[in-house]
């Protein structure tokens, strides 16, 4: 993956990333953390256009600045637990305009649940350490960007070891349970094609046979698909 | 106050045989006599007086007590001898001695329930007398425990010792009421006399040869009349002499009163014990949640952080090594990333361990995060209107951890039930599972350890594991720590 590739432009195998450059605003209260993520941020080619601390601050700064992303910490000052989430929820409610990315040391399922809160369409929430990840970041960035969604691969791991025992689950095949996983990421068909090295149509075939076998509704757009299923795995 | 503070030492001199030296011992007496001149007129004296004044009909009421008794003996006499006519007159011997033992049963019953309680609550209000009167505070002693049911609660009432100590306060307290009733009659008597030189000029001008009966003088010691206005001045001296009295009678019944208050009514030593550890024993629980919770919190904001941001700045530096670089460099920088990454997850799982930031938000938020999480598909249900203290939420949440660890472990469960939900002072979890049972708390398994945490906040765990299953552990812990 990472073998031969130009410094800039983005790689073929990643083409729901769109190059787009962003205008961002980052809230976070660990200055290191902060300063680290504006500096991968502006590497990749997007603008930070505020980096602030606290929750108050960074609902000021999308109010002013309208960015295209906001990025926010979950925990933040004065409590300490969950300022940032509670921001992010304003933010979805009062700027539709603008995704919202919400990063964390843990992750909760029902911060999860709170966010998506029947729309997944601009929303992300991984934990802090995608952000090493490099590319897989700006990818969830883009995604998130553009109305997708971005859901951290262990809230979906939760999502179905609690619910695996229900009847259509244990019905998928292996590679349909991967399949379904990635879906409930957020990923699209080809982003799903390129994560498990098969073709697009391999895809197509097994997201068709996943929603036959546990009677969810077609749906094209990708956040849609993601509130199926997420719904589906009872968050 | 302050010059009562003072001559304190200077009487206690002034009493001791072996005296510094004459001329000093009659200093110290002159001094003393000064204050006892002074004495009635200071706060503290009006204070003890008042105090004397109050407690002598609050002492009297457990006089009560034979009184409601012997009513009560009275009422049952009377029902019993009219219901006698229609026993045949047979029967009237054993008719006649049933009342007896019958009254004696009920005057028993009675003084079971009333007595403890009701010397409680005078106990009470003897306390907050000396309290609000004389500055004397005496600390209330434990509540009494409830029983369940009749016999539970009668039972309850027999060994509340609290209660049995304040009744015996109530009755060894009569000797020092005679005490202060002197010190009231000592101060409301000696006024009166005093003024006998005033009134007898206006009252007893008589034309000179009228025989007059004598007025009456009343002293502890007797009673003398009085009838020139020479004597009158007797009648002063004597009523002088009591109020100079009045107020070291008061404050030696107020003094005598206090101690036993103090003996009595307030908490026993053991008790007190007993309560000061519980207290102690209370902070240090919530102290080391506290501990760990700002641990947790350092490593979040510390340690994490740093390690995140390394992982960050590997991982871009890993993204702009050049195509052509050394693959041996390319190699250890792709480890480094890989071991930051691998380093922020274990000291994730280690801080989650530590304190899990869910339960800020509360157990039901936290329990259903670590539902989320189990191996084995968990039911979760909680009834918590209230929140517990922090320590008792930690516990709780680390319990059901465990449990679902040893179920998804050892039970080969399919299902695993969690409950929590407030029942009275207490949080009860419960948590089953349809496996194979045979969970033995003996054999120092989880469960053991389990216990004796609950202990440290007197909670406790019931297991319920027969072979073949189902297990079902309670963890009963109470609200607060």
């Amino acid at each position: 993956m990472t073998s031969s590739r130009p410094s800039h432009p983005s790689p073929p195998e990643r083409a729901e990333a769109a190059p787009r450059p962003l205008r961002v605003v980052i809230a976070e209260d660990a200055v290191l953390f902060r300063d680290g993520l504006a500096r991968l941020l502006a590497d990749r080619g997007h603008r930070v256009v505020a980096a602030v601390g606290d929750a108050d601050a960074l609902l000021a700064a999308v109010d002013r600045f309208r960015p295209d992303v906001a990025v926010a910490d979950i925990r933040m000052p004065p409590t300490h637990t969950d300022e940032g989430l509670r921001a992010a929820i304003e933010l979805r409610r009062d700027h539709p305009g603008t995704a919202v990315l919400v990063l964390s040391q843990y992750i909760e399922t029902r911060y999860a649940a709170r966010l998506l809160e029947g729309n997944a369409a601009g929303v992300g929430y991984l934990l802090k350490d995608r952000v090493a990840d490099v590319a897989e970041f700006a990818d969830a960035l883009s995604r998130v960007a553009a109305g997708g969604t971005a859901l951290d691969p262990e809230v979906v791991g939760q999502l179905v070891r609690a619910t695996r025992h229900l009847q259509g689950l244990a019905a998928l095949t292996p590679r349909e349970r991967d399949v379904l996983a990635l879906m409930a990421e957020g990923r699209s068909n080809a982003g799903i094609a390129a994560a498990l090295v098969v073709s697009a149509g391999v895809v197509e075939k097994h997201v068709a046979s996943i929603f036959a076998k546990l009677g969810l509704p077609a749906s094209e757009a990708d956040n849609r698909r993601v509130l199926a299923v997420l719904r589906y795995l009872g968050t | 106050m302050e010059s009562m503070g003072s001559t304190g030492p200077v009487t206690q001199a002034a009493d001791d045989p072996p005296a510094p030296s004459a001329a000093s011992a009659a200093a110290a007496l002159t001094v003393a006599g000064g204050a006892a001149a002074r004495a009635p007129f200071t706060a503290r004296a009006r204070r003890d007086l008042l105090f004397c004044l109050i407690e002598v009909p609050l002492g009297l009421v457990i006089f009560a007590v034979p009184l409601v008794l012997s009513g009560l003996l009275l009422t049952v006499r009377l029902l019993v001898n009219g219901t006698s006519p229609s026993t045949p007159a047979s029967g009237a011997r054993p008719a006649g001695v049933a009342p007896g033992v019958l009254g004696g049963f009920v005057i028993l019953l009675a003084l079971v329930i009333i007595l403890p309680r009701a010397a409680r609550g005078l106990g009470a209000v003897h306390r907050g007398l000396a309290a609000s009167v004389l500055g004397e505070r005496v600390a209330a002693p434990p509540p009494a425990r409830r029983g369940r049911g009749v016999l539970g609660r009668l039972a309850a009432q027999l060994r509340d010792g609290p209660g049995w100590r304040a009744a015996a306060y109530l009755v060894v307290k009569l000797p020092v009421l005679v005490i202060e009733a002197y010190a009231v009659l000592f101060a409301a008597v000696g006024l009166a006399n005093l003024t006998y030189p005033f009134w007898w000029p206006l009252f007893r001008n008589h034309p000179p040869g009228t025989v007059l009966q004598p007025a009456g003088v009343l002293t502890p010691f007797g009673s003398f009349g009085v009838a020139t206005f020479a004597g009158t001045w007797a009648a002063f001296a004597a009523g002088a002499a009591m109020v100079l009295a009045a107020p070291w009678v008061a404050r030696a019944g107020a003094a005598a009163d206090v101690w036993l208050m103090r003996g009595l009514l307030g908490p026993g030593r053991l008790a007190q014990r007993v309560a000061d550890l519980e207290q102690s024993r209370s902070v240090a629980v919530q102290d080391s949640a506290d501990v760990l919770r700002r641990l947790e919190r350092d490593l979040h904001d510390g340690a994490q952080v740093r390690l995140a941001t390394l992982a960050m700045n590997l991982g871009l530096a890993r993204e702009k090594l050049p195509a052509d670089a050394d693959p041996q460099v390319r190699e250890l920088v792709d480890a480094a990333h890989q071991g930051a990454k691998d380093a922020l997850v274990e000291l994730r799982n280690l801080a989650r361990g530590i304190h899990p930031p869910a339960l800020d938000h509360g157990l039901p938020d936290a329990l259903a995060t670590l539902a989320a999480g189990s191996a084995v598909p968990v039911a979760l249900t909680t009834n918590l209107p209230r929140r517990p203290a922090p320590a008792i939420e930690t516990m709780a949440y680390f319990s059901a951890a465990e449990l679902l660890a040893n179920a998804a472990k050892h039970s080969h469960a399919h299902q695993v039930t969690v409950d929590v939900a407030e029942q009275g002072p207490s949080l009860v979890l419960r948590v089953g599972d349809d496996g194979v049972g045979g969970a033995d708390p003996g054999r120092g398994s989880g469960l053991s350890g389990l216990a004796q945490r609950a202990r440290t906040v007197d909670g406790r765990v019931q297991v319920a594991s027969p072979p073949g299953g189902p297990t079902w552990v309670t963890v009963t812990l109470p609200m607060h720590a």
